[in-house]
């Protein structure tokens, strides 16, 4: 199948029947749900782009598998240079939707999951890696978005898996037959879930003897019997229902997440890659947590560059754009930005290729990346406040501007620079709140933060990772640390100067 | 395989930085197994102690003449003829051109604790190299 278009794919997730709750009732038409069809409308980009040959370099890539072009969202990377083009990829798409567009889990997952399998299968003899092989190129081939789905609920996260009282706060196997497993338990925050074709699982931490059940990684179609998602409310989320495009701030485009439920679901054995093994847990962990937080060096970039502009333009229309400290602080949020940035590229550029033969990210400078980007989008989101001015958070309503008696007032009051139409001035406030504290600031802040793991699973891998042996002895060496103290050829530095 | 930093060193330095016989080249020396070493920014791994190990010479501490090799004693044997080991201290592998495993016969790679992308103390890595080239 050539690569799909924005329409063709809309309709493939309409084709689904996916089974969704939002506000207690069961959504039928989801894609054009308003509160949903913006996030829809996000992914759809990743499609439309791959069809615009201004964009086709980054957002395509050579299939190692087949040799044909596909959407670089299946691609399994084959060399540094695919995982450059990867965070400008993810870059870009956050300019065009100022929101998470939600197919980079998906990729990530995918790229973990192609060296696991390959030394697991090398480990223990399994045939993991020839059935996911199978099962990428089936991506490859119908341009499918996989949602990639690692985090469980987790109950009390003090106790493992297989201590956990309600077993089902972890995605588990309940039954092995024959001809496949059945799951049970639910994965949380799932980003893009309902605008998916395929589910692809992993397990959430590293596990060790006695969760054997819980060490399970498959993939599904998104429609399998017994799944259902429970749409994540965001902030200012119903805003989406009130029919006027000013308030949202991005009308568009934006994020989604949903707590995906499995309800005992039937998996075939060609489509599980992981099935107790447990001590390939966790690097199977590190190494999605690590594609990842290196995709945050792009994505999060993409959405910076949109607010910064926000600021920019919100101080032109409020006439304060020359204004030194103004301009100081745009400097500082592109210098924050481009430190993301850099931190993604760099990751990027020391990767390595693995036995599997596929590319990763180095894996200590991805978490560098993302312990920044748990900080520098919140100083990004805390200068753009300080630009745009109160009024972000307190300007009348849509329907007060759209009022016969009202509408003027809120018009003469709300003018800033003379040139600025008010309705103007009022979008581009709106975009600021929406970016920073509206919906897409559920992308832009929390995920920030606890996307890809919370800001400490950073710290313990920075640790492990830091060398820090290797730090202690330059220092040493350096210091003369252990060498022989030559006292008799002590002077006073009078002495000296007179000799 | 090709190379980011091909630089063929002696053994016996403390990490392998030091008194290089440098070029951009891979020089050939004269026995059967070649060292390549990354630059040597971020060594876990005494990469210098490696190639002593392996050249046999790890009780006098002396480099063996002609660059890093290995052509006698425990390395040697005619299992390692032509042989290359890319040497880095650190997992991005920048001595094989970033990559952890080798596709060409004879040559291994090395990059921090991992030899051909498994895990290994550093206490072992010779030994596993010596292994794996008379296999
Ligand atoms: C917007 C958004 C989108 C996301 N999208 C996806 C997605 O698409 N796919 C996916 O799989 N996941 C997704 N995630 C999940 C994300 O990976 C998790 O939020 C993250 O791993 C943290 O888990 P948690 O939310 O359960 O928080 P918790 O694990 O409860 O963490 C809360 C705090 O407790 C600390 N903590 C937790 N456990 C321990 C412990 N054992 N000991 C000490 N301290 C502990 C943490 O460090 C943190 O400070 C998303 C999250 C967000 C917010």
């Amino acid at each position: 199948m050539p690569l799909r278009t924005r329409e063709e794919f809309i309709q493939s997730i309409a084709d689904l029947d996916l089974q969704i709750y939002m506000f207690g009732e069961k959504i039928d038409d989801y894609v054009d749900h308003p509160v949903i069809r913006p996030s829809l409308n996000c992914i759809a980009m990743t499609y439309e782009l791959a069809q615009q040959p201004e964009y086709q370099d980054i957002m395509l890539a050579t299939s190692h598998l087949t040799g044909n072009k596909i959407n670089r969202f299946t691609h399994i990377h084959q060399s540094t240079e695919d995982l450059i083009k990867k965070v400008k990829m993810l870059r870009l798409l956050g300019q065009k939707t100022g929101s998470c567009f939600q197919r980079c889990v998906g990729m990530d997952a995918l790229n973990a999951l192609w060296s696991v399998t390959y030394e697991c299968d090398e480990a223990k003899g399994t045939d993991y890696h020839e059935r996911f092989t199978r099962y990428v190129q089936y991506l490859q081939e119908n341009d499918l978005v996989a949602d990639g789905a690692m985090t469980d609920p987790k109950g009390d996260r003090s106790l493992p898996p297989h201590q956990q009282p309600d077993p089902d706060v972890y995605v588990h196997v309940v039954e092995r037959r024959d001809d496949g497993i059945v799951v049970r338990g639910a994965k949380a925050h799932q980003t893009g879930a309902c605008n998916s074709h395929e589910v692809v699982v992993m397990p959430t931490i590293a596990m060790r003897e006695g969760d054997e059940d819980f060490a399970v990684s498959f993939a599904c179609p998104a429609n399998a019997d017994g799944i259902y998602y429970i749409y994540g409310r965001q902030s200012c989320d119903t805003r989406k229902l009130e029919g006027n495009d000013l308030d949202i701030g991005n009308a568009n485009y934006g994020g989604q997440e949903a707590l995906m439920v499995f309800d005992d679901v039937f998996i075939p054995w060609e489509h599980v890659f992981l099935c107790g093994e447990v001590e390939f847990a966790s690097p199977l962990v590190e190494r999605f947590a690590g594609y990842h937080r290196s995709s945050y060096g792009g994505c999060k970039v993409g959405v910076g560059d949109v607010l910064i502009g926000a600021a920019s333009v919100a101080a032109e229309m409020n006439g304060v754009a020359k204004a030194s400290h103004i301009k100081d602080k745009v400097v500082e949020m592109t210098h924050l930005n481009e430190t993301m940035f850099a931190c993604g590229i760099a990751c990027s550029a020391e990767g390595v290729r693995m036995p599997a033969g596929n590319y990763q990210i180095d894996l200590l400078l991805a978490n560098i990346t993302k312990q920044n980007v748990t900080r520098f989008p919140y100083e990004i989101a805390r200068l753009a406040e300080d630009i745009a001015g109160g009024l972000m958070v307190t300007m009348p309503s849509a329907q007060d501007l759209a009022d016969e008696k009202i509408g003027p007032i809120v018009e003469k009051y709300l003018t800033g620079q003379c040139d600025t139409p008010t309705i103007d001035r009022m979008r581009i406030l709106r975009l600021v709140e929406n970016l920073t504290l509206g919906t897409a600031a559920v992308g832009y802040r929390t995920e920030s933060m606890h996307g890809a793991g919370s800001p400490q699973a950073q710290r313990i891998m920075i640790a492990r990772q830091s060398n820090l042996d290797h730090k202690k002895e330059l220092a040493k060496a350096l210091a003369g640390v252990g060498t022989p103290w030559q006292k008799e050829k002590l002077k006073t530095p009078a002495a000296s100067a007179d000799a | 395989m090709s190379t980011a930093a091909r630089r063929t060193v002696p053994s016996g330095s403390e990490d392998g930085c030091g008194d290089r016989t440098t070029g951009p080249e891979k020089v050939k020396p004269p026995a059967s197994l070649s060292v390549v070493y990354c630059g040597g920014c971020n060594p876990q791994i005494d990469r210098g102690a490696v190639a002593a190990e392996l050249a046999g010479d790890k009780a006098s501490g002396a480099a063996p003449a002609g660059g890093a090799t290995a052509g006698d004693g425990d390395a040697g044997g005619a299992a390692e003829a032509s042989a290359t080991v890319y040497l880095s201290g650190c997992a991005r592998a920048c001595a094989s051109g970033h990559r952890l495993t080798s596709d060409e016969p004879g040559e291994v790679v090395v990059a921090g604790e991992l030899v051909d992308g498994r895990t290994t103390p550093a206490h072992d890595i010779a030994a596993t190299i010596r292994q794996k080239l008379k296999e």
